[in-house]
């Protein structure tokens, strides 16, 4: 599934009865409706339509041919009166209904029961029952059985319990509410739903990027927007809730900018270190608002999570769900080649940059070749991606910190490593602009550059497990969009670090991007986007697999 | 013409038996939703029933509008992903 830019929501709640549908279908389905016909229609879809097992399987594979002309394509039918199987599109289906005055056929492909009187597809509800019932049936069958794990993995509609993909359609209450509610928002590729300012409430603008970008992360958007946060808070402190609540005002479709006095309340009751007038990191801000939201999820976790629930670990809330990935760190001993892993999970990646007082050049021992993908520092600008190579490169921990080793039984010399084990859905970067040694405070203000599109297959465990093992032409799987990420919202800080500004960039509707300064809101091009410093890069993945 | 139409029969029978057609058609469905073709289908559907009126039109009108345009709008990426799917099934259960 990727992100879809636009949709139109229109409903029609008043049923139109046409002169030939009717919701009861037509009226010639009555000369079927007789005796064991549920039965029998049911047989038909099992063996010739939907089939589940493999007995019903190798039956339809040598039965579903045309009678007459022996093909099984062309929409082949089937009728529903006796055995006969014919082709629509060749008409040898439409001679049998004449001849044999059998007025009813099933398409073979989807399921539809054609009336040869009404000539269209006709749509009876007891009917309509029984197909969907089938479908369902075989769905669940035919996934219950064993599939080659290279297919599972490239499409997995079941939400695990076998259940086929179907359409939303509204209850009767949804129905009630809809005619309730009259007002219709139309969403088109121009609209500006879901932009709103933001009042700066004093050196706030920190707050109000983070808010920003996280009101734009279209998992996050779509779990609050259908209300699916189950508050069991007793207070009216929970952070989740004010969420949902300002997703409402961002949705709402009102011009004027938002004053977020009740979350920045919150904040300061939840992460006191925030609190005050000062201007505070956004960094900061970001990981205390979704530790806070994490802690008041307990509500949202699922049945299934109900053990997981109690470890702060392993829940499997919103936030872990969206923002969560799995960082390893392999340390290896340099005597005896030993590797102690640990795997910790993170919401963000802080990257360091060129000019702080860490070196940053060159990149590893043995140099991992600064010339990957066509990148030259000659022309002086560090790409995001040098920084996350730098990030992954094998380090030597020094003669100062011996690290005690499983297999050799002491302290040995050893090299550390990181790399990703477990991509989240948001990826978080942050760039290591403020530094605070014991000498200075400063603000670096190294121009990175960062890409649209960002491929993470190179910093993965996997990736570096294939290298360790000699193959170092990786065919690029083009069947493989995992590690494929797109950027979504850039979080800018300008000024020093004593006097700043926070401003942010986030996208809406796939190509459109907007310019974010507290209560003002601007178009912006793609080059404003990535001409600018960066501070926190937030990327989506571009594809999405159902659990 | 005639070998080559039983070889298409032979294929499909071994495709449906093993459960593999409707393997292949779920993956068609996603990689279609995915690229925006079933969007795009939906939106001609919409055009042609505008045109020809909601009381009167048919599934067959529908069917026949845009069979042509929905076949020339299937990616070329979309075929070849179908086509290799199918070429490793068929490797693998070569008799």
């Amino acid at each position: 599934m990727s992100e879809s830019g636009s949709f139109i929501i229109s409903f029609r709640v008043e049923l139109n009865v046409s002169s030939v549908m009717s919701p009861a279908g037509c009226s010639h389905v009555n000369g079927y409706k007789v005796d064991n016909w549920k039965q029998n229609l049911r047989v038909i879809y099992q063996c010739f339509v939907w089939s589940g097992t493999a007995e019903t399987r190798r039956r339809k594979a040598k039965s579903c041919i045309c009678h007459i002309c022996g093909a099984h394509l062309n929409r082949l039918h089937s009728c529903l009166y006796c055995v006969f199987f014919g082709c629509f599109s060749k008409k040898h289906i439409h001679d049998h209904a004449k001849n044999k005055r059998h007025n009813l056929a099933v398409d073979l492909l989807y399921g539809g029961i054609y009336c040869f009187v009404c000539q269209d597809y006709i749509y009876d509800k007891e009917m309509e029952q029984i197909a969907k019932e089938e479908q369902r049936k075989a769905w669940k069958l035919q996934v219950g059985q064993l599939m080659p794990p290279l297919i599972v993995s490239t499409y997995t509609w079941s939400s695990g319990i076998g259940e086929k993909y179907t359409t939303w359609e509204p209850t009767k209450r949804e129905l009630e509410l809809l005619r309730h509610n009259p007002k219709r928002r139309k969403i088109t590729t121009n609209c500006t739903i879901g932009l709103r300012g933001l009042i700066n409430l004093g050196n706030t603008c920190f707050m109000n990027c983070i808010v920003q970008a996280l009101t734009h992360t279209p998992l996050l958007r779509d779990f609050f927007l259908s209300d699916r946060h189950k508050c069991e808070m007793q207070s009216n402190s929970c952070l989740v809730c004010e969420m949902s609540q300002l997703f409402q005002e961002f949705y709402s479709g009102h011009r004027s900018p938002h004053i977020p006095f009740r979350l920045l309340h919150l904040v300061w009751t939840h992460a006191k270190h925030l609190a005050g007038y000062e201007q505070q990191d956004a960094h900061e801000f970001l990981i205390a608002a979704l530790d806070v939201l994490h802690r008041h999820c307990k509500g949202d976790t699922t049945h299934d999570n109900g053990k997981k629930a109690n470890n702060p670990n392993h829940c499997n809330c919103i936030i872990d769900q969206i923002f969560t990935g799995g960082l390893q760190s392999d340390v290896t001993c340099q005597v005896c080649t030993g590797v102690s892993t640990t795997i910790d999970p993170f919401w963000d990646i802080s990257l360091d940059l060129p000019g702080s007082s860490t070196p940053f050049w060159p990149l590893s021992p043995g140099g991992d070749g600064s010339a990957v993908n066509g990148e030259s520092h000659l022309s002086g600008s560090t790409t995001l991606t040098d920084c996350l190579r730098r990030f992954t490169r094998p380090e030597h921990l020094g003669s100062s910190a011996k690290i005690k080793c499983g297999g050799c039984h002491s302290y040995q010399e050893s090299t550390k490593q990181l790399t990703m084990k477990k991509l989240p859905i948001v990826a978080c970067f942050h760039l290591k602009r403020f530094e605070h040694s014991a000498k200075l405070r400063r603000k670096i203000t190294t121009y990175v550059s960062f890409p649209l599109e960002l491929d993470m297959t190179p910093f993965m465990a996997s990736s570096k497990e294939s290298r360790m093992n000699g193959q170092y032409q990786q065919t690029v799987d083009v069947l493989n969009n995992d590690n494929k990420y797109a950027l979504f919202a850039v979080v800018n800080h300008q000024g020093t670090l004593e006097s700043g500004h926070y401003t942010s960039f986030i996208r809406q509707h796939k190509d459109q991007w907007f310019k974010c300064d507290d209560a003002i809101i601007t178009k912006a091009t793609i080059k404003d986007v990535l001409d600018s410093e960066g501070y926190l890069l937030f990327y989506h993945k571009q594809f999405l697999e159902y659990e | 013409m005639y070998v080559d139409l039983k070889m298409r029969a032979t294929i499909n029978q071994k495709l449906t038996e093993m459960g593999e057609r409707e393997r292949l058609k779920e993956l068609l469905r996603a990689k279609l939703t995915e690229c925006g073709w079933k969007d795009q289908m939906k939106a001609h559907c919409k055009e042609v029933i505008k045109e020809k009126g909601l009381e009167h039109v048919t599934v067959e009108d529908l069917v026949v509008e845009i069979t042509p345009k929905g076949r020339a709008l299937v990616p070329d990426s979309v075929k070849k992903e179908l086509l290799q799917r199918i070429r490793m099934f068929l490797a693998q259960h070569a008799t």
